[in-house]
């Protein structure tokens, strides 16, 4: 033992200096473990009968596994959310240096939360398109965990889980995912002997081989309020429901709330015995045909008339106007 | 404690690349005993980085059990000339495993090569050629192989010859 002995003192004292240059920070990007690194070293030099060549012994070690994770919300922000089902979207990637299979986790209670969601099941992208398809994604049982991911492999990983009723529009819930290696997890430098690929031995990285990342959801309830109101106009200046009197009817559609309402149509029946005034029909002031097609309304007597706002967003109206002649 | 004595001297030496400064009495051509005068013996060692109960950092050197990405280790060479007689011209040639980088604070006056031992210099003289014609500075990354070179060892001279390297 004297030898290595002196060895380490050599090196501590010559090494010294280069604390700095030393990291144990772990590349993504490492060396797979069970790689062996071989070193030998070759001297060429002149002696007594020429040239002479001679090599040392090679030595050899193995790199062993380093456990490492990470995980990160694949939403590009609050996921619009109602009553019911929503989908959260995570990856997590190995970023150790040998295949790993990581055990997951979601937690609805994150500090903050204005409500709480409960977890459904945790699927895996199966299909790898980005896009959470029922019966074709793997939904995980307990524990769920992924199959093993090879060094630098990131999964794309569902959450599903379901709003309570009795939210109020505007509140926010986040959802924590968490990924652990499934060899162990622990502070950095924690060694698991022999847990390693080939034997070697396993060993926490700097992530302490687990992570974990929170996706919001933002609930976005909509709704669509119609007011409808009739001025008459009589032939004689009044406002007397006679016939031949005008009415103008006013239709009032006010979208309410944070989110949006998609293809909103507004449809109403001509009143019995009136009868319809073509080409009345106005949205928001502006006069639509009662042909079909060339825009957003028609009309007609027989099937009264239809318009179509498409998508409208929250906190804003729109008014729809037209004209019956009283029979 | 000779032991010791005899490394530390050595690894003066080398890093500071230049040849011992001993009496060469023996020169080429002069027959020698020994079939194999000099004798390598190679090395590993990991240089581990400890904190103590203050929290100071230090680095030790220890066997290297457990290596993971990012873990730098020493690679070591022994060379001791067992003959009567010295030998001149002397060269050591490492070619560097796959696995690891030179270290980002090698040396850099250690004559290197980052074309496989096709040519030498120091790093900061050395380029890369990329496939599309650009030329770049070599870095610590590139270094394929390592070589040292000693003018002579005496009779009974040893020494040790190391580079650091970070695991990829």
């Amino acid at each position: 033992m004297k030898y290595a002995q002196s060895l380490i003192q050599l090196g501590a004292t010559a090494l010294t200096v280069s604390v700095a240059g030393v990291s144990s920070a772990a590349l993504a990007e490492g060396v797979d473990a069970g790689s062996l690194i071989e070193n030998t070293a070759t001297a060429t030099y002149d002696g007594g009968a020429g040239s002479v060549t001679v090599d040392s012994n090679t030595v050899t070690v193995r790199v062993d596994e380093l456990l490492d994770v990470t995980t990160t919300s694949l939403d590009a922000g609050p996921i619009s959310a109602a009553p019911g089902e929503v989908v959260l979207t995570f990856e997590v990637t190995n970023t150790g240096n040998g295949p790993e299979a990581f055990e997951l986790t979601a937690n609805p209670t994150v500090p903050g939360n204005e409500f709480e969601t409960v977890i459904e099941s945790i699927a895996v992208d199966t299909n790898e398109n980005g896009v959470y398809d029922e019966g074709v994604d793997e939904i995980l049982t307990g524990p769920e965990t992924t199959s093993s991911l090879a060094a630098d492999d990131a999964i794309t990983v569902f959450v599903i889980a379901t709003v309570p009723s009795g939210v109020a529009d505007g509140d926010q819930s986040q959802v924590q995912l968490t990924a652990a290696a499934q060899t162990g997890t622990g502070t950095p430098g924690t060694v698991f002997a022999g847990a390693g690929v080939g034997g070697a031995d396993a060993v926490v990285g700097t992530t302490a081989a687990t992570a974990s990342a929170t996706g919001s959801l933002a609930v976005g309830i909509t709704t669509v309020d119609l007011t409808k109101s009739a001025t008459i106009a009589d032939p004689f200046g009044g406002d007397s429901a006679v016939p031949g009197a005008v009415v103008t009817f006013t239709i009032v559609a006010e979208v309410a709330g944070s989110g949006s309402v998609d293809d909103l149509v507004v449809a109403d029946a001509i009143p019995t015995d009136t009868t319809y005034v073509a080409g009345t029909l106005a949205l928001g002031g502006a006069s639509l045909t009662d042909a079909a097609g060339d825009d957003a309304g028609q009309a007609s007597n027989a099937s009264g008339i239809s318009v179509d706002l498409g998508t409208v967003s929250g906190g804003t109206s729109q008014t729809i106007t037209f004209d019956v002649t009283i029979n | 404690m000779n032991t010791f004595a005899k490394f530390a001297a050595a690894l003066c030496a080398t890093s500071l690349f230049a040849a011992p400064a001993f009496a060469q009495d023996a020169g080429p051509g002069e027959t020698l005993g020994a079939t194999t005068p000099v004798e390598l013996s190679g090395d590993v060692l990991l240089a581990k980085t400890v904190s103590d109960a203050s929290g100071v950092e230090r680095i030790e050197l220890v066997e290297p059990d457990l290596i993971v990405p990012g873990d730098r280790l020493v690679f070591g060479t022994m060379y001791k000339n067992s003959s009567a007689e010295a030998v001149t011209n002397f060269t050591v040639t490492n070619p560097l495993p796959e696995a690891v980088r030179l270290a980002p604070d090698a040396d850099a006056e250690l004559v290197v090569s980052v074309d496989g031992a096709k040519t030498w210099g120091i790093l900061a003289n050395l380029t890369i050629v990329s496939a599309n014609g650009a030329e770049r500075s070599a870095i610590h990354a590139d270094v394929t192989h390592v070589r040292w070179t000693l003018d002579a060892i005496a009779p009974g001279e040893s020494g040790r010859l190391e580079y650091q390297a970070i695991i990829r």
